[in-house]
């Protein structure tokens, strides 16, 4: 209980300075709006059913995504963890891709794609492939070699060492690229929504900005973080169920 | 010839060397030795004489330069390694069930396996949840499980403390006695040779430099026996002499 509390103190320090900043009237209605007013168009928001429709679309569209750059990270993650030789060829590639952030690319895509939901999910899969395809590629490529050892000592085949030993072993890795994956995919298509969509949470707030609608601007970001929280939580609940069994520090 | 490889392992001037900054450095050097079947070969040597390679060589996970390894044919071979090596991610049950096809595995077979290395109770553990002796009797178990007809010891007791390695070579020979493997066990230890060893090799410089049998002297043995003594006197002035060579 007494976590639950500290993690409530400054939230509610927070909530409190910004009543008192609006009471003071430092700023407009309209610069900063009250907390107040705030939660109304939330509640609003909530009751009309928009904030549904948008959080749907967004969810949808970095699932969808999110869902494809895993596929291709797997299976080119595997070639590449179970042979280090061919790092030459796609090395320096994987490099500059990942230095280009996925935004950069929305001109060019749009012109290529349009601005239907190609070039969005084509925009989360750059955000989260390279994160999942590194970690994929390292967990495979730093297995044990005592571990190989025991599979090949109990005369494994090459499909059982990579399925029973190199496979769960790399589970950790793995996991912990797709948890990284997620959130880059969920930031991406939020600034894809704000420059090219009709719908979703990035849309949303531009949305309300072009509307002069700070309160639904804020209304907006809260619920971004919220549900972003919320997908990390979930997620990282699930790497502890797989990894440990419920055990702590059963993956040494 | 014929006959011998069907007893057991035979190797004939097995010669392996390691490249080592430019230089060849053998680690084997035209060993010659028989391990034979349903007896304990203990091959005692120091620290870097080669005892590690060869198990490794019997065991396939390495390959030789130059020299002869017979292997009785279809023999299964299990290896116990000097660290337990058992997967952190399975449950002491499913780390000894690790080697078998999954149709294979007989509940009642494993349950008395468990017992018999003293893990009952702990089946659902992982590995970080057991000290280091239980973790090296679930690694002894794996290999037992797998039912192999030779069974490989890297020094598996080397990183124990003096009561649980006491307790793990009299379970070893327990094992032994109720199942009658072959086992070629590796170890620095002239003591451990002495307390389980039928055949002792003593290893140095990559070949087998004196053989003593003692496959008379029964279970359990006492060490301060004078025949054992004087064993013991014998193979300290045999390894003491090599090393000052």
């Amino acid at each position: 209980m007494k976590t639950f509390w500290k993690a409530v103190l400054p939230v509610a320090v927070l909530l409190l300075l910004w009543q008192a900043a609006c009471n003071m009237e430092i700023w407009s209605q309209y610069v900063l709006p009250s907390p107040q007013r705030v939660f109304q168009s939330f509640e609003a928001m909530l009751r009309d059913g928009t904030l549904f429709r948008h959080i749907l679309v967004s969810l949808w569209r970095v699932l969808s995504g999110f869902s494809i750059a895993f596929v291709l990270a797997f299976l080119l993650g595997i070639l590449a963890g179970v042979h280090p030789a061919s790092a030459p060829f796609y090395k320096h590639i994987v490099e500059f891709m990942r230095n280009v952030p996925p935004l950069s690319l929305i001109a060019l895509l749009i012109l290529w794609f349009g601005i239907g939901e190609t070039s969005k999910l084509i925009i989360i899969v750059l955000a989260s492939f390279f994160p999942m395809f590194l970690n994929i590629k390292k967990g495979l490529a730093a297995c044990d070699v005592k571990l190989l050892e025991v599979g090949r000592s109990l005369n494994f085949s090459e499909t059982q060492l990579f399925l029973k030993i190199r496979l769960p072993n790399a589970l950790p890795d793995i996991l912990v690229g797709m948890r990284v994956g997620l959130g880059y995919s969920w930031r991406a298509i939020i600034g894809a929504e704000m420059i090219a969509a009709s719908s979703g949470l990035g849309y949303l707030i531009l949305d309300a900005q072009q509307m002069s609608r700070s309160d639904k601007v804020i209304v907006g970001i809260f619920v971004i973080g919220l549900v972003g929280f919320l997908c990390d939580r979930l997620f990282s609940y699930a790497i502890q169920k797989v990894l440990h069994g419920g055990v702590d520090d059963s993956w040494s | 010839m014929e006959v011998l490889t069907i007893a057991g392992v035979k190797i004939e001037t097995l010669c392996k060397n390691y490249q080592v900054a430019d230089k060849q450095l053998p680690v084997l050097n035209g060993l010659t030795a028989e391990f034979p079947e349903e007896s304990i070969t203990v091959i005692l040597g120091r620290s870097g004489c080669g005892k590690t390679t060869l198990l490794r060589i019997l065991g396939g996970l390495e390959g030789y330069d130059s020299g002869s390894l017979t292997v009785p044919h279809h023999s299964k071979i299990g290896m116990v390694f000097q660290e337990p090596r058992l997967m952190p991610w399975l449950t002491v049950w499913k780390n000894i069930v690790f080697g078998l096809p999954k149709g294979r595995v007989s509940e009642q077979a494993v349950r008395a396996l468990i017992e018999t290395v003293g893990l009952s109770g702990f089946e659902k553990a992982y590995p970080a949840q057991l000290s280091g002796g239980m973790q090296q009797r679930a690694a002894l178990a794996r290999a037992l499980a797998y039912d192999p007809e030779l069974i490989l010891m890297d020094e598996p007791f080397a990183a124990l403390d003096y009561f649980t390695r006491e307790t793990m070579q009299n379970e070893l020979i327990r094992i032994y006695s109720l199942q009658k493997k072959s086992v070629v066990f590796v170890t620095h230890s002239i003591d451990e040779a002495l307390l389980i060893g039928q055949k002792i090799f003593i290893l140095d410089h990559g070949r087998a430099e004196r053989e003593f049998s003692l496959s008379g002297f029964p279970y359990p043995r006492e060490l301060l026996s004078p025949e054992l003594i004087g064993i013991k006197k014998e193979i300290i002035t045999i390894m003491k002499q090599r090393s000052s060579l």
